[in-house]
């Protein structure tokens, strides 16, 4: 029997699931291999069990957690599914700010009826077994994994920074353009899709294990920008990886 | 050796009577302020006057990214993948960048010979320049100037904006043939050429440098810089490490193994089963990075696998400078040897 496959989405903008519908030339393949369950945006069919859960967005209310928690004891492999499900993504931000501030800030008096939590990883609150990054996810990405996991085989990992892909492809590095990239130490496996045309590196793959934090604010601020302004760029993706 | 001079107006002239000997390779502009080697489609464009390119020119012997067999699940076969290449003509070619190749060679080709490389490195024809260092280049300090000509068929030595140009050997003879833009003349000797960057030492006294380096607190100081991105290793001319994988298309039938450059600066590069790293902190990797240039390879081979072409320092986002390095290895080498002498 073909894996029975399943997707959900929590806090996030959706956007990681709907590109799944615009394999195009791939669907119809990816159909061979697996049957969807269940997807809000596709369907309206649901199960009691999959074989793969893939989850997009962050985990930001006790209702989130009440779900996660179910989808999980329903499935026998759960993905994390794009930056927000892997480490909070750019809703973690909030947590940055005081809880209370940031209620008063978006709901105005109307605060108590909104229960809120930290933005927290998937992977905070359940086990999640893989886990495909970026914001959004690549369908290239997406789909090595998947193929992995069809053939019983260990989906690949990213190790290396986005400089690598970088320099494979014989880009002009964005910092000797007079741009401030994170690159250096943000996870890679985009094949450098946003240098390669001339934007620079967010950080949108979360930041590598053991990163110099110090030695990149000193590599951006000496190319330019100021500290601050430094540590909000690394920020932006990675408030949950990183303590500045 | 025959040397003749030549218009800089007519170097594009060359390139073209180049074309008929093979695929024509040679730097041109890219991006804002980068060269790359490219293949040659309009002679006007090949940039003579360049610092270097962002990749070395092993990358088209080694690529980046190559495929090395295809491969079936449903079938259970595989594919090796021919490497068919044409005569290709390298041309504005450094010396320090001829060096790299040569040492490539002795990496790749002693012992059982890596095939692919093999194939990609017959018929290739070299015609080298002359370039005028900047900031970064300091090839000198390991044993290669300006005007180092071994590997070459043809070098063409600027003089006063044109052009000498030498005949090496026999096969860069044979191209030169019924090519009427050139007259014979005395070969020139050029003054004012100077590396701006040096390393302090002969690179012959480097071995012995490293030899009592290794617990040195320099290490220390570059890894706490050093933001582990691995530019350095990945334009690096004699780094030649490489990662296989294999790939299986969306179909689940099909599927390829290809190969990329790795670079020992990455923290996943030493990492084996079982999650253990032998080269788990920076500090042990940008030491290992020096080490296999100025160590490992140079007490077996008697030379520096480094050429100083000045690209790990020229491409390093944070200004991590090799030959400085080296100077302050020496310098602290320098002060240990002081006290011991003091002592005695």
């Amino acid at each position: 029997m073909k894996p029975q496959v399943a997707f959900f989405d929590f806090t996030s903008c959706e956007g990681c699931q709907l590109n799944k519908l615009n394999f195009e030339n791939d669907l119809l393949d990816i159909l061979k291999h697996i049957d969807i369950v269940e997807f809000r945006e596709a369907m309206d069919d649901k199960a009691d069990h999959y074989d793969i859960a893939f989850i997009e967005g962050s985990i930001t209310s006790p209702s989130c957690v009440e779900r996660i928690h179910d989808i999980r004891r329903r499935s026998d492999i759960l993905v994390a599914l794009g930056s927000c499900a892997v480490n909070g993504g750019v809703n973690a931000m909030k947590n940055l700010h005081p809880i209370d501030e940031v209620r008063e800030t978006v709901y105005g008096d109307d605060k108590y009826l909104f229960a809120t939590l930290p933005a927290m990883a998937v992977s905070s609150v359940v086990k999640v077994d893989y886990e495909v990054r970026g914001c959004p996810m690549t369908q290239q990405d997406f789909l090595k994994l998947l193929i992995a996991l069809v053939l019983g085989k260990q989906p690949p990992t990213y190790g290396s920074p986005v400089c690598v892909e970088c320099k494979l492809k014989e880009n002009e590095c964005l910092y000797n353009r007079g741009m401030v990239c994170l690159g250096p130490i943000t996870r890679g496996g985009c094949d450098a899709v946003c240098p390669s045309f001339g934007q620079f590196c967010t950080g949108c793959r979360g930041i590598l294990d053991n990163p110099n934090i110090d030695g990149m604010l000193e590599v951006m601020t000496s190319h330019g920008i100021s500290l601050d302004e430094a540590k909000k760029r690394m920020l932006l993706y990675n408030s949950n990886e990183v303590q500045l | 050796m025959e040397c003749f001079s030549l218009l800089r107006s007519d170097v594009p002239a060359l390139i073209d009577y180049l074309g008929d000997f093979g695929e024509v390779i040679a730097p041109h502009g890219k991006g804002d302020v980068s060269y790359s080697f490219e293949v040659v489609r309009d002679s006007s464009d090949v940039v003579l006057d360049y610092t270097r390119t962002l990749l070395p020119l092993k990358k088209m012997f080694l690529p980046p990214v190559e495929k090395l067999m295809g491969f079936s699940l449903k079938n259970g076969s595989y594919e090796q993948e021919d490497v068919i290449v044409a005569p290709r003509v390298f041309f504005g070619v450094h010396s320090y960048e001829m060096q790299s190749i040569l040492r490539l060679d002795h990496s790749m080709l002693s012992g059982s010979a890596e095939s692919n490389y093999f194939k990609r490195r017959q018929s290739s024809r070299f015609v080298g320049i002359s370039f005028e260092p900047d900031e970064f280049h300091f090839s000198e300090s390991v044993g290669v100037v300006i005007e180092e000509m071994e590997g070459f068929d043809l070098f063409l030595n600027e003089v006063d904006g044109d052009f000498q140009l030498y005949v090496l050997t026999d096969s860069g003879q044979g191209m030169l043939n019924g090519f009427d833009k050139i007259n014979l003349t005395e070969p020139e000797v050029v003054e004012g050429r100077h590396f701006k960057k040096k390393i302090r030492y002969h690179y012959n006294r480097l071995p012995r440098v490293f030899q009592y380096a290794y617990h040195s607190d320099v290490w220390a100081d570059v890894a706490s810089r050093c933001v582990g991105c691995g530019a350095c290793t990945l334009t690096c001319p004699t780094c030649f490490c490489f990662d296989v994988q294999d790939e299986v298309e969306v179909t689940a039938e099909d599927g390829m193994r290809q190969r990329s450059w790795d670079s020992c600066m990455l923290s996943t590069f030493a990492e084996v089963a079982g999650g253990e790293n032998f080269r788990e902190k920076t500090i042990n990797r940008t030491r290992h990075r020096l080490y296999r240039k100025f160590k490992y390879i140079t007490d077996e081979e008697g030379l520096p696998w480094c050429v100083g072409c000045g690209r790990c320092t020229a491409f390093c986002p944070a200004g991590i400078s090799l030959p400085d390095i080296v100077n302050e290895l020496i310098q602290e080498d320098e002060k240990a040897q002081y006290h011991r002498t003091v002592r005695v």
